[in-house]
């Protein structure tokens, strides 16, 4: 397969990954059927990895890995988990992505790489004090399409 | 929102082409279109986050 992000766009991720503080890991959860984007979806993350040292990328299969999967709990592929990487130490930060990010998503993709690199979601001290008192399972999903 | 507490809270972006499906099942019909705890909450657009977080007291409470 040819290369999916061109020169100019591995620059201008180059540029954006310069402030990179901590490393993530990237975990892409692909399956071997009825996944139709899952091929490409992995050679975009290994290229976004390949650009800086403090961003790797794991593939993981949904119905081989399906113990991982679970405890993360992963019920549809492609699923993209951004995680927080201290040490050998991977944190799931609950950040994730169904789907191809292609388009408009790529942008979210590297902008919430730089999120987790950052440790810091960026939000006001009133909505970080109200998120932090919640003690039941909270579930936000984004409907969004590539343009 | 889900950095600020993982254990409780997932972030989950979702591809509505790619998964209609699922799409279909909240009756999403523009994007962005915010769905809380599968249907509890919605929220139609990019809103400023004091706005998620009052849709996110709704749903929670409801």
């Amino acid at each position: 397969m040819d290369k999916l992000l061109d020169d100019q766009i591995v620059e201008q991720i180059g540029e954006a990954f310069a402030e990179l503080k901590e490393p993530v890991q990237i975990l892409l959860f692909g399956s071997h059927k009825n996944c139709e984007y899952c091929a490409e979806v992995r050679q975009l993350l290994e290229e976004v990895s390949a650009t800086h040292d403090k961003v790797g990328v794991t593939v993981y299969d949904l119905q081989a890995d399906k113990e991982l999967a679970a405890q993360y709990l992963v019920d549809k592929a492609p699923t993209i988990l951004i995680a927080a990487k201290d040490g050998a130490q991977i944190s799931n930060l609950g950040v994730q992505f169904a789907g191809i990010p292609s388009g408009h998503e790529f942008s979210t993709l590297i902008n919430d790489v730089m999120m987790v690199s950052s440790r810091d979601s960026g939000l006001s001290a009133e909505v970080r004090e109200f998120l932090k008192s919640l003690n039941q399972p909270l579930l936000l999903q984004v409907f969004v399409t590539p343009t | 929102m889900a950095m600020e507490n993982p254990a409780m809270i997932r972030a989950e972006g979702v591809e509505a082409t790619e998964f209609q499906d699922l799409a279909s099942q909240f009756h999403v019909q523009g994007v962005p279109q915010t769905v809380i705890n599968s249907g509890a909450g919605m929220v139609v657009g990019a809103v400023p986050e004091q706005n998620l977080m009052a849709a996110i007291q709704r749903a929670l409470t409801n």
